[in-house]
């Protein structure tokens, strides 16, 4: 058997098995989008946020929303692997261990990029302006992709420690935070309505992010789960 | 329960899988674990682990699963050698303390996913075999959450076994097993024996293995002290009187 | 025990001299600068405490990535002890920027590029002395640690990057003066006392943190014997 599809294969089945795992127990998106609705409506309550919101608070406080949500999916994502140690069950499978990084990576954008989706509307809605851009999307897949590769590769990590679940938030924070801030800016510019030119670079950034916190969980992923 | 023995095609002539460890040490913290130890098992022997709670059985099967890193020592499994490429892993079935199951999938779901993950031909037809084997075909449908503890070391044992392996590791089988599921495990082992698999078990109550095991390996502080064959016991007066009290 | 060598004895000396004479060149040696006063001389040592602070968490990197392909404790030792004397570096950087910013900002603290990029520095590298004090085994210490500083390390210049092109797409008033020396002119003097600090203050980073990895070898052979 060609070792490329056994890869693409791994990783396409340990995406589908979260899936699976996601739709039976719906422990994952639901609770996500209920923590971002409800960071929504605390930052609204605290920082007195009027309806007519300018594009960057709402495109700050889309992205506050989503990145602390996104915790939440990162630590159920390895807990649940952790539990009855399935983790050794995908740690002995016959195919390159960086394969498992893939699949709970991409099980783990596709969960917080459809939080995202759920966002938009819901963001239209209160704050009256049309949230549905083609561009917005794609800023979200490229900062979602940034944040969940390297939410994934810490979530691992912090999985490892005594305190478990409980560090992923101070770890992953303050070492996301350009991915957070290109993101904002990028949401920030697309929302004004200003032409592409002024956020090309935020988003090539963004894509860059992208590629170094794929190969940090490529490089380092086995390393991480090793005993 | 249903005692299946021809669900995989038995390969006897082809035994490949002898394990080989050699001067194998890891360190917990500085206190070492295992202590440079050393044992070939030939292949296609059953060979039951004893020793106290403690002494590092654990560690050495999960060592040779290649799921703990030994920080010195040389281990060969099977013709692969010591340099371990992914397709190695194929050769080995473990079973751990843990069941490595998914509680919100059903039996059938969780080796599927299994199956999947070692690309098997014809996944339905040995799973659904497997799950009559261990007799669990009547919550076949049902979560694992719901499963009790034996029933959970059955579905774990199904898929210990899923994709053939020539190398058993098996920690403590018996835990949590009535005594029909201990009796199918007697026989699957004994028939998995025959067919030439190699199937090293480790168990602080070795009693009943004894009438059909082929040899047995003592660890004591992170080293084998006695490895004999079953017959050859009586020769080994410390290792007989220790089988003796753990009896 | 482990004898403390001769170098490290020779680096101590040099230290000795070289720190109190940095001092007197800074403060006798070197021109008050006209518009901002003899508070400009705060400079000298910001920079440099900067610097090494910088070049700490680097070291820190390397070491970590040379911990995981030997395996070999002692750069753990290095990879730690420069994290942690990095990370007083860093504290004085900003507590030198702040006492500087007061009389010349008007404030002791501003959200500039260099400011916020080293304050979240230090947040990253607090967090990985959390992470270190979780973990149970001195190997999962050291593994888990050396990933967690390379990824660090090579976060700290998209953040870098990010507030600044963050701050320069802003119209604001920051981008002129900088925390550094861009904005006024060095005359020579100045310039001879900036690169001896810069000199001393590695000088003294690699004494501290020699120190500090013969204390944590000493360590781990105390508690060796211990067990």
């Amino acid at each position: 058997m060609n070792p490329f599809w056994d890869y693409l294969n791994a990783i396409w089945n340990i995406l589908r098995k979260d899936l699976q795992v996601e739709w039976r127990g719906k422990q994952g998106v639901p609770v996500m989008l209920v923590f971002a609705l409800l960071v929504v409506f605390l930052f609204n309550f605290a920082l007195q946020l009027s309806p007519d919101l300018q594009a960057g608070l709402a495109a700050g406080l889309l992205w506050v929303s989503l990145a602390f949500a996104s915790t939440l999916g990162l630590n159920r994502s390895v807990s649940l692997e952790q539990e009855n140690k399935a983790m050794d069950g995908l740690l002995m499978a016959p195919v390159d261990r960086s394969a498992i990084f893939f699949g709970k990576f991409l099980s783990n954008f596709s969960f917080t990029f459809l939080v995202g989706l759920v966002l938009l509307p819901v963001f239209s809605l209160f704050y009256q302006q049309n949230m549905f851009k083609s561009m917005l999307v794609l800023v979200i897949i490229l900062g979602l992709g940034a944040y969940t590769s390297l939410g994934t590769l810490l979530a691992a990590l912090s999985i490892q420690t005594r305190t478990r679940d409980v560090l992923l938030p101070v770890l992953l924070y303050p070492l996301a935070l350009p991915i957070l801030i290109a993101a904002v800016e990028a949401s920030r510019s697309i929302l004004a309505g200003q032409p592409i030119s002024d956020y090309q670079s935020w988003m090539t950034f963004l894509l860059a992010c992208n590629i170094l916190f794929t190969a940090a969980g490529l490089m380092f992923f086995e390393t991480i789960l090793e005993e | 329960m249903v005692n299946n023995l021809n669900i995989m095609s038995a390969n006897p002539e082809k035994s490949s899988g002898q394990i080989v460890v050699k001067n194998l040490l890891k360190r917990y913290h500085t206190k070492p674990v295992l202590n440079q130890l050393s044992i070939n098992i030939d292949a296609g022997a059953l060979c039951i682990l004893v020793g106290d709670n403690g002494v590092g059985k654990t560690t050495l099967l999960r060592i040779l699963a290649g799921l703990v890193h030994p920080d010195s020592g040389e281990i060969a499994i099977g013709n692969s050698g010591s340099s371990r490429e992914p397709q190695d892993r194929r050769m080995i079935g473990y079973l751990g303390h843990q069941s490595m199951l998914y509680q919100d999938l059903n039996a059938i779901e969780n080796l599927t996913h299994y199956a999947r993950l070692y690309r098997l031909p014809q996944a339905n037809m040995i799973i659904s075999e497997l799950i009559q084997s261990v007799g669990l075909e009547k919550s076949q449908h049902q979560m694992v959450r719901t499963y009790s503890r034996g029933m959970q070391q059955r579905l774990s044992i199904a898929r210990s076994l899923l994709h053939d392996p020539e190398v058993l590791l098996l920690d403590e089988p018996y835990t949590g097993l009535d005594k029909q599921g201990a009796q199918f495990l007697d026989k699957r082992l004994q028939s998995l024996h025959q067919q030439g698999k190699t199937i090293f078990l480790a168990a602080h109550r070795p009693h009943r293995l004894l009438s059909f095991a082929s040899h047995v390996a003592w660890l004591i502080d992170g080293m084998i002290a006695e490895y004999s064959p079953v017959q050859d016991i009586p020769r080994h007066a410390n290792l007989a009187a220790y089988l003796q009290e753990s009896a | 025990m482990t004898k403390k060598p001769k170098l490290l004895k020779f680096i101590d000396i040099l230290c000795l001299i070289l720190v109190p004479g940095a001092l007197v060149l800074i403060l006798f040696y070197t021109p008050t600068e006209r518009v901002m006063g003899s508070v400009q001389k705060v400079f000298y040592f910001h920079v440099s405490a900067a610097w090494a602070g910088m070049l700490s968490f680097l070291i820190a990197a390397a070491a970590g990535g040379v911990y995981l392909s030997t395996r070999r404790q002692k750069w753990d030792w290095l990879s730690l002890s420069s994290i942690e004397v990095g990370l007083v570096f860093g504290l004085i950087a900003i507590l030198s920027g702040m006492i500087w910013a007061q009389p010349i900002w008007n404030t002791w603290w501003v959200w500039d590029p260099r400011l916020t990029t080293t304050a979240i520095m230090e947040l990253i590298y607090l967090a990985y002395f959390i992470l270190r004090s979780s973990l149970n085994t001195p190997e999962s210490q050291a593994r888990l640690g050396a990933v967690y500083a390379i990824v660090s390390a090579a976060t700290v210049p998209l953040t870098f990057f990010s507030i600044r092109l963050f701050r320069t797409i802003h119209p604001v008033v920051i981008a002129a003066g900088g925390s550094g020396g861009s904005a006024f002119n060095m005359t020579p003097r100045m310039l001879l006392a900036f690169f001896v600090s810069l000199f001393v203050f590695t000088l003294l980073l690699i004494d501290l943190v020699w120190h500090r990895s013969r204390l944590a070898k000493i360590q781990a052979i105390n508690q060796g014997e211990g067990v």
